[in-house]
């Protein structure tokens, strides 16, 4: 059965002033699945992610070719609002980043500002409901008003998680969403990631490869800036096609 | 072989030690003589300037030349201000310009309780005079309030307005970074020159009334806004940029994730550049003494445009006097200039922990 693409990347390249960062990737991102990007340090794979939410514009001297479609539409068209992009592509990042408010205010910062709410109730039902499908509802109920920076870092990553689908996106990117994390909050993290896949399409960037095989379905391999292998992720760690994908899998290099 | 290698390491973690000591020793020695200099200039201007703060009055007519020369205008009243040499003689036991029979006659005021020293109202509540008795720091203290006020005005939303456009819209070209140097520089040049340049255009080219608190304050204004801008642009700079990314990744604007977050992050920092250059700017005398502010003006002023003085420049008016009295009341005006601020870099003190209490 072929699962149709919700993201559909073609022949992009970016670069950064004179340096070229990636080159030539084509990948197709299949819908409520979760496609892993690796690669050893400084591949492009987080600067691959960023493409996908055009958070790479804020970055002076950031150049992009290439067409990256979301359902089938050019998100670097001129037409596209970027603003409206980030609402239907979410993203979680390498370090915790809650804001400095209460958990409450976090949560319900991306409804407030694009407005998908009609009352105060309707706002709780959001961050409720966020808060539960991130796991984090039953630690955080009593205390939604406490500032955020005082949670744990685990917890914190959960809040930004919940942050991000509280504006109901359609894809969410996390970007090495673990790395600061221990293996209980780790492991909390990957479960909570595949409960999300059944109503978002994720993608995620790690350096831990047993992640990768434990939450994707698709797994995407990052070389110096090339897109090396793509495939199921089964498939692509116990048959790898390609020599370089063998030997960062199997701890060679990288 | 080893035993050697031991002493050696043994030897060297002492010679570190003593280095560390020695580094201690001249902080502590640094400490202690900024100290002993701050103590004794505070120290001897409090001594000199709280006498200020009482006068000597007299309750009888008898002797009209012990009496401020004013005091044949004034209707009866019980208690009438003494001349300033009575105030000095009566303090401090100068014999000053008085007569021996006039120090007799003190004598006989002083057996009859018919001269008292007394909280001195009028320094708090007349404007400047010739006769140091009567003197007093209110028109100085309200053209200090309306000069400031104009530099608040106008340097807080342009400086502010300046560095928030530098540092989160600007595009980064040769200009904006020609401009940043500039403002960076400007921060350092000497207040007696913004006075040249507010005395250029302000009085000589927009034609503005000349010793009024509104020139002053936008010379002031001038002298404040780079040191603003670069205040607001290092509160600017220490906003997480992992926070910037929270906000957009959110699908906030740049102008919301500016308002919502960037600005409430950086606001205590902002605040207390901006409070510690309007403290500058208070005690500054130098452009406003070019732009004519130091012309003796004996009633406060009343609005914007009218004559007006600040505190420090009546400070270095009454400096220059000679009389007694007025070297008492210079200094009883550098402490309230200083205790305006200390208050205002109290302020500022309050508003960072008030903030950074929150986070």
């Amino acid at each position: 059965m072929k699962i149709p693409s919700k993201i559909d990347i073609k022949n992009l390249n970016l670069f950064y002033g004179d340096k070229q960062a990636l080159f030539n990737v084509s990948l197709k991102i299949p819908v409520f699945q979760t496609t892993a990007l690796i690669g050893p340090s400084g591949c492009g794979k987080s600067s691959f992610l960023r493409c996908l939410n055009r958070m790479n514009d804020i970055v002076p001297h950031a150049c992009i070719e290439g067409e990256v479609l979301l359902d089938k539409e050019d998100i670097y068209a001129p037409s596209v609002d970027v603003v409206e992009l980030r609402t239907r592509v979410g993203m979680v990042f390498q370090k915790p980043n809650p804001f400095p408010r209460s958990i409450y205010e976090n949560v319900a910062y991306g409804p407030r500002i694009h407005s998908l709410f009609k009352s105060k109730s309707a706002l709780d039902e959001i961050v409720e409901l966020s808060l539960k499908r991130a796991a984090l509802w039953e630690e955080v109920k009593d205390r939604l008003q406490q500032p955020a920076t005082r949670l744990s870092g685990g917890q914190q990553q959960r809040l930004c998680i919940a942050r991000a689908i509280a504006v109901n996106p359609e894809v969410i990117l996390m970007d090495e969403p673990c790395s600061a994390l221990d293996p209980i909050a780790t492991a909390k993290i990957e479960e909570l990631i595949d409960e999300l896949r059944e109503k978002f399409t994720l993608i995620i960037v790690t350096h831990n490869l047993q992640q990768a095989a434990r939450v994707s379905q698709q797994t995407a391999f990052f070389h110096s800036g090339y897109l090396i292998e793509t495939g199921e992720t089964g498939a692509l760690f116990t048959m790898p096609q390609d020599e370089k994908t063998q030997g960062y899998i199997t701890g060679r290099y990288g | 072989m080893e035993e050697a290698f031991m002493m050696a390491s043994l030897s060297s973690l002492r010679k570190r030690r003593l280095k560390e000591r020695c580094f201690r020793g001249a902080g502590l020695l640094s400490v202690l003589l900024a100290l002993l200099f701050l103590g004794g200039i505070l120290g001897n201007i409090i001594y000199k300037g709280v006498p200020a703060f009482f006068r000597t009055e007299i309750s009888s007519k008898l002797y009209p030349n012990l009496l401020n020369s004013h005091a044949r205008y004034v209707a009866d009243s019980l208690w009438i201000v003494a001349s300033d040499d009575v105030d000095m003689y009566y303090k401090k036991g100068y014999n000053g310009k008085l007569s021996p029979a006039q120090i007799q006659e003190i004598t006989t005021l002083k057996e009859g309780g018919q001269i008292r020293l007394t909280f001195n109202v009028g320094f708090f509540t007349q404007s400047d005079s010739r006769e140091p008795e009567l003197a007093g720091i209110w028109g100085g203290l309200v053209g200090s309030c309306l000069t400031l006020f104009i530099t608040f005005m106008t340097a807080f939303p342009l400086g502010v307005g300046t560095a928030l456009y530098l540092e989160e819209f600007a595009p980064k070209n040769q200009l904006t970074h020609w401009i940043e140097a500039n403002i960076n520089n400007l921060a350092a040049v000497p207040s007696i020159l913004f006075g040249l340049l507010g005395l250029v255009l302000f009085i000589h080219f927009l034609g503005f009334p000349r010793p009024s608190a509104l020139v002053g304050g936008l010379t002031l204004g001038l002298m404040s806004l780079p040191v603003i801008v670069v205040a607001t642009r290092a509160a600017l700079l220490s906003v997480p940029q992992t926070l910037k990314e929270a906000a957009l990744g959110l699908g906030a604007t740049p102008l919301q994730v500016l308002f919502h977050h960037v600005v409430p992050t950086a606001l205590p920092g902002i605040m207390t550049g901006v409070i510690l250059s309007l403290a500058r700017a208070l005690g500054e005398t130098a452009p406003l003494l070019i732009i004519g502010m130091v012309a003796f003006i004996a009633t406060p002023p009343a609005h914007f445009l009218s004559p007006a003085t600040v505190l420090p420049v009546q400070i270095f008016n009454w400096s220059r006097s000679s009389e007694m009295g007025f070297v008492e009341n210079t200094s009883g005006a550098i402490l309230v200039l200083l205790f305006v601020l200390a208050l205002l870099n109290g302020v500022a003190v309050f508003i960072r922990r008030k903030f950074e209490a929150v986070k």
